[in-house]
């Protein structure tokens, strides 16, 4: 087994696993439940793969992160997650660093992030000896508000090759409706596939583009709790 | 002349940077390498300098928080140590600071205060915390100017300017702007990767007021305490009777075996300072019972030579389970094919065949007994691990 999987069932079973070294782009519109999709991507990861996952947050701080899955009453396997916290520096927070908690000065300093992710992979690597990682970044929206495009590619253009040459799993959140088309194939060069989110008449649907031959069809989802649970297919 | 403070670095700089001069932390994304500035102003303040620091990427009061995790403290050189604040203007936030760029992203603004600052002041330590974000803000062409300017000026009024720089992928003509011609000194802080960053180092990649010593070292950061410098460990393995104990002895200045009835039990030792490049060797036993040592040996290891009689390719097969023990650790390896001297020895190309090698992984060919094509061997090792500085 050497691919990756969402752990949302209907979904994976179209796609048929994600290929190691994929750098993927969530996309999708405010309030359709992005935040929670990933969360349970990097649950099941973690959880059910076994697989070690680092999540750069610049919108939650590292402890509401942790709380909320524990509000889920979800155990995450601590010695597997890794959060880089973007927020509370920023907001003047009491700042301890752990184990499973790595704090950046702000979302500007992508230098600084990009220390902590590297530092995170070698430990998962090298002194873990765990061979599959996930780097979930939540969200490229936020640093593209204090960081301009071509800034934010830079940054990009190293950590998914990073993602590539270690064999990783990379996911990069992105909020549609925020950014310009031009913005956004710029990034897209980056990426090997997306999984796109979509509101029509107050009900939400994903699926998935560029993880399998032609785009998977759009399933309905709900969310409960932190479920998301497929409802349909379009 | 002012120093550095981190180990070895003002060593290799000639005893320090002298007033006038700029120097540039060069550093590869995703290591540690911002400290180096922080390290460099503060030793600057400690042996009784002027230190102003330029902020960009984040507040300043978290740089003063940084300095308190080294151990540094900074509050008792109150009259002697500023801040330029070039980030609180960007998110609208009003400044204590003595220097406020207001417009952070228009270089004229951060130009005029640079330049007041640069004609104001005593000779000082002037040390920008990130150089990229100024570029990032600015655009680079402009920032180059600018910073030209700068270095210009500073000589004039015997500053010292120090930037920390992180290489993200600009374009070419930034990049060798950078790395040839705008500083007087390139200090190169890199990252050991084979799969993930595993291992840091700096090196001088130029200097112009002392001889270029082309050494690199390994470093650390310790919070507190700061840039420490180790030595790496590399292994050496191969089958029963390759050659291994030879070929440490033979790399080594000083090396010591444990040893029973002509074969080696335990392991090997040896310790080899080479062209600036320090290390230490641990060989280990070759029989399969040994297994679990090389296991043992592996971690922390930095890089692996892979020992082979060229003779024996029967034996390859064992190589290569060994190859599998201590690449399950992601390590650079190098192929050693050992006893060339013999009639049937398997020329490197033979031996990738026989191996199934990628094009990619170094087969040296060597006369261990003979101390043929070792320190070859070496240099190519540490090449694989620097990723050639």
């Amino acid at each position: 087994m050497s691919d990756y999987t969402l752990g949302i069932k209907e979904l994976d079973s179209v796609i048929g696993g994600i290929k190691k070294g994929s750098n993927i782009m969530l996309i999708g519109p405010p309030m359709c439940g992005k935040e929670i999709i990933l969360y349970s991507i990097m649950y099941y990861g973690a959880s059910k793969n076994e697989n070690a996952v680092i999540t750069v947050s610049t919108r939650e701080s590292a402890t509401h992160i942790l709380e909320w899955f524990k509000e889920q009453k979800l155990i995450l396997p601590l010695a597997r997650v890794g959060i880089v916290d973007c927020v509370t520096k920023t907001l003047g927070g009491a700042s301890v660093e752990n184990e499973n908690i790595k704090i950046a000065s702000s979302p500007v300093d992508l230098t600084g992030i990009g220390v902590k992710i590297s530092q995170f992979f070698e430990e998962y690597f090298m002194k873990k000896n765990i061979r599959k990682t996930q780097l979930h970044i939540n969200s490229l929206s936020t640093i593209l508000m204090y960081s301009n495009i071509q800034t934010v590619f830079r940054f990009l253009h190293v950590f998914t090759g990073r993602i590539k040459a270690a064999g990783s799993l990379g996911i990069y959140v992105l909020e549609s409706g925020m950014h310009d088309e031009q913005a956004i194939s710029t990034l897209k060069q980056l990426f090997d596939g997306m999984i796109e989110i979509k509101s029509e008449n107050d009900k939400n649907f994903i699926r998935a583009v560029g993880l399998s031959p032609k785009p998977t069809p759009w399933f309905e989802y709900e969310i409960e709790g932190a479920d998301v649970k497929i409802v349909g297919r379009k | 002349m002012i120093e550095t403070g981190i180990p070895k670095l003002d060593e290799f700089l000639g005893g320090g940077i002298p007033k006038g001069k700029s120097l540039v932390y060069y550093i590869q994304p995703g290591v540690e390498g911002e400290i180096f500035g922080l390290q460099t102003i503060y030793n600057s303040l400690k042996k009784g300098g002027m230190g102003v620091f330029v902020v960009s990427s984040t507040i300043p009061d978290i740089i003063k928080g940084q300095f308190r995790e080294f151990g540094w403290d900074i509050n008792q050189f109150k009259d002697k140590f500023f801040f330029v604040d070039a980030y609180n203007s960007l998110i609208g936030a009003p400044s204590n600071e003595k220097y406020v760029v207001m417009n952070p992203d228009s270089i004229e603004a951060f130009s005029k205060i640079i330049m007041n600052a640069l004609k104001e002041l005593p000779p000082s330590t002037i040390v920008f915390g990130s150089l990229s974000t100024i570029i990032d803000l600015c655009g680079e062409k402009e920032t180059i100017n600018a910073v030209r300017a700068w270095n210009k000026t500073a000589k004039l009024y015997d500053h010292v300017l120090v930037y920390n720089f992180t290489a993200w992928p600009y374009s070419e003509e930034t990049l060798k702007a950078i790395k040839d011609d705008m500083f007087n000194a390139v200090i190169s802080v890199g990252g050991i990767a084979e799969r993930v960053i595993f291992g840091q180092y700096f090196g001088i990649f130029k200097a112009d007021w002392t001889k270029e010593i082309k050494k690199s070292m390994l470093f650390r950061v310790l919070r507190p305490g700061g840039i420490r410098l180790y030595i790496p460990k590399i292994l050496v393995t191969g089958p029963f009777d390759s050659g291994k104990s030879t070929f440490v002895h033979a790399l080594s200045t000083r090396a010591i075996s444990v040893d029973r009835l002509g074969t080696t039990i335990a392991l090997d030792h040896g310790h080899i300072d080479y062209k600036g490049f320090s290390a230490d060797i641990f060989g280990t036993p070759g029989q399969e019972r040994f297994d679990p040592i090389i296991k043992l040996l592996s971690g922390e290891s930095m890089g692996v030579f892979l020992i082979v009689d060229s003779t024996n390719p029967t034996d390859f097969i064992r190589a290569k389970q060994m190859l599998e023990i201590t690449k399950s650790y992601g390590l650079p390896y190098v192929i050693i094919a050992n006893k060339q001297d013999l009639s049937g020895a398997l020329a490197p190309e033979e031996i990738r065949n026989q191996f199934n090698l990628p094009p990619d992984i170094p087969i040296v060919p060597v006369v261990a007994k003979d101390k043929k094509g070792i320190f070859e061997a070496f240099e190519v090792l540490i090449d694989k691990i620097t990723g050639g500085l």
